[in-house]
């Protein structure tokens, strides 16, 4: 037993937090919250009470109410969350510290102290106004990224995606013609291509979106599926790099969901070298109010797989 | 393209020069057009000296608009010159937007290691102006 679980002041004020088992090898947690359902000011002040104090700042300097919540519960999320998978002992939500990598990616930074072995875990999280939600893995970078699926754009999707996204998903969104379902698609690939960038770490400008391609591809050979036909489970999202043809960045695993009937998801994990091919790819998903409850919704209506090789 | 322009300038400058800012842009929209001389009040300065790093107030303003535009910010909250992005909720997609609205309007071509440098309305209008001066150039 960590003698430092006994010397981390675990303040009263604060119901107990559930310890979670951590992820297996290439199992992606999902968790997210639904910002209208935390509605009780007294819970937002326990929130905020473990932020740090420039998390707090951070939070204050939002501009209005809604953006302020958002922004607290996004904190919240994760400090509560990560706390959770300590395996050893409880540790406190307040006093994990982050920082950011050198392209400026969030990452835990773990105290380096003797005899304690921090768990091997990544996080990413996505927001919109109405969810928020983090992704956690072991062993690997993670990125997610979420969009409600009524987002609509100022601009032209066809001239944004001629702007930022490269040839092929031009000429794959450009074939489609019912402008409705042209907009669903630029939106599930704008969440791909956001998760594989923030799973890589590295920033926007290291992995400009217009060199690297989003392809559909499953048994059928179609290169998309229409939202309204079901998906086959055999469907794989590749990503493949169009500055190293060589490498069609199979490195890296994909997969787009549904979420909560209202946002598209998508996230995107580094494969586990080590666990191998064979490890199938593993999918569990909570909606939680932290402190209050945890809902499970894998295999429920609130979690569709639209593409990607990953089983609930 | 300023230099040149500056070397050709022989009256004396009677004038302070509070206004540098102003007659930079009058110098640069003047070369546009293709003309030469310099007959019409302009108050000269040396090229190498800039007298203010701070965007233009017409760039400044044109990019909150831009802004308040794309992020539907309510129009009792302000948009200044030190409003950052992300506190007025603006996500990944609302910031290519943005960015790709600039280009637009400016007629410029914003590279993704800019883009991701931009935080603020006003660090985005310092780049649109060091782009079209650059273009003109």
């Amino acid at each position: 037993m960590n003698i430092r679980c006994f010397q981390r002041n675990f303040s009263a004020a604060f119901p107990p937090l559930v310890p979670l088992q951590l992820p297996s090898p290439m199992e992606t947690h999902l968790w997210y919250i639904l910002p209208d359902e935390v509605k009780n000011s007294a819970l937002l002040n326990q929130y905020s009470e473990l932020l740090s104090p420039c998390e707090r700042e951070s939070v204050s300097r939002m501009r209005g109410d809604q953006l302020k919540k958002r922004a607290l519960l996004a904190r919240a999320l994760v400090r509560t969350t990560i706390a959770r998978y300590q395996t050893n002992c409880q540790m406190n939500p307040r006093s994990l510290r982050f920082r950011k990598n050198l392209y400026g990616k969030p990452e835990v930074e773990w105290r380096n102290e003797d005899n304690f072995n921090p768990p091997p875990l990544h996080f990413n999280i996505s927001h919109t106004s109405a969810m928020i939600a983090c992704g956690v893995t072991v062993n690997v970078p993670i990125g997610i990224d979420i969009e409600e699926k009524q987002r609509r754009t100022k601009n032209n999707i066809i001239a944004f995606a001629q702007r930022y996204f490269s040839p092929y998903e031009v000429k794959v969104l450009t074939a489609i013609s019912d402008p409705e379902v042209q907009r669903q698609e630029f939106i599930k690939l704008w969440t791909l291509k956001e998760a594989y960038v923030k799973a890589l770490g590295k920033g926007f400008s290291a992995v400009p979106f217009k060199t690297f391609t989003i392809r559909f591809r499953d048994t059928t050979m179609r290169n998309f599926h229409p939202p309204e036909s079901s998906v086959s489970e055999e469907s794989d999202i590749v990503v493949e790099s169009s500055e190293d043809p060589t490498d069609p960045a199979n490195n890296w695993r994909c997969a787009l969901l549904e979420v909560a009937g209202s946002h598209y998801g998508a996230i995107c994990m580094e494969k586990d070298r080590i666990a191998g091919e064979n490890a199938p790819p593993k999918l569990t998903v909570w909606k939680t109010v932290p402190f209050v409850e945890d809902v499970c919704v894998s295999g429920t209506d609130a979690v569709l797989v639209l593409g990607g090789m990953i089983e609930q | 393209m300023a230099s040149l322009a500056a070397s050709s300038i022989s009256f004396q400058p009677p004038h302070a020069l509070a206004t540098s800012r102003v007659s930079g842009l009058k110098l640069v929209s003047f070369m546009n057009q293709g003309r030469n001389s310099l007959s019409f009040g302009l108050r000269p300065m040396p090229a190498r000296v800039r007298i203010s790093c701070a965007a233009k107030p017409e760039t400044v303003d044109k990019v909150c608009e831009i802004v308040r535009k794309q992020l539907a910010v309510p129009s009792d909250k302000p948009v200044t010159g030190e409003s950052k992005f992300a506190e007025l909720g603006a996500d990944s997609l609302d910031t290519v937007e943005i960015v790709m609205g600039l280009e637009e309007e400016f007629g410029i071509t914003v590279e993704e290691d800019n883009a991701q440098s931009i935080a603020t309305v006003l660090d985005a209008a310092e780049l649109i102006d060091k782009l079209c001066s650059g273009k003109s150039a």
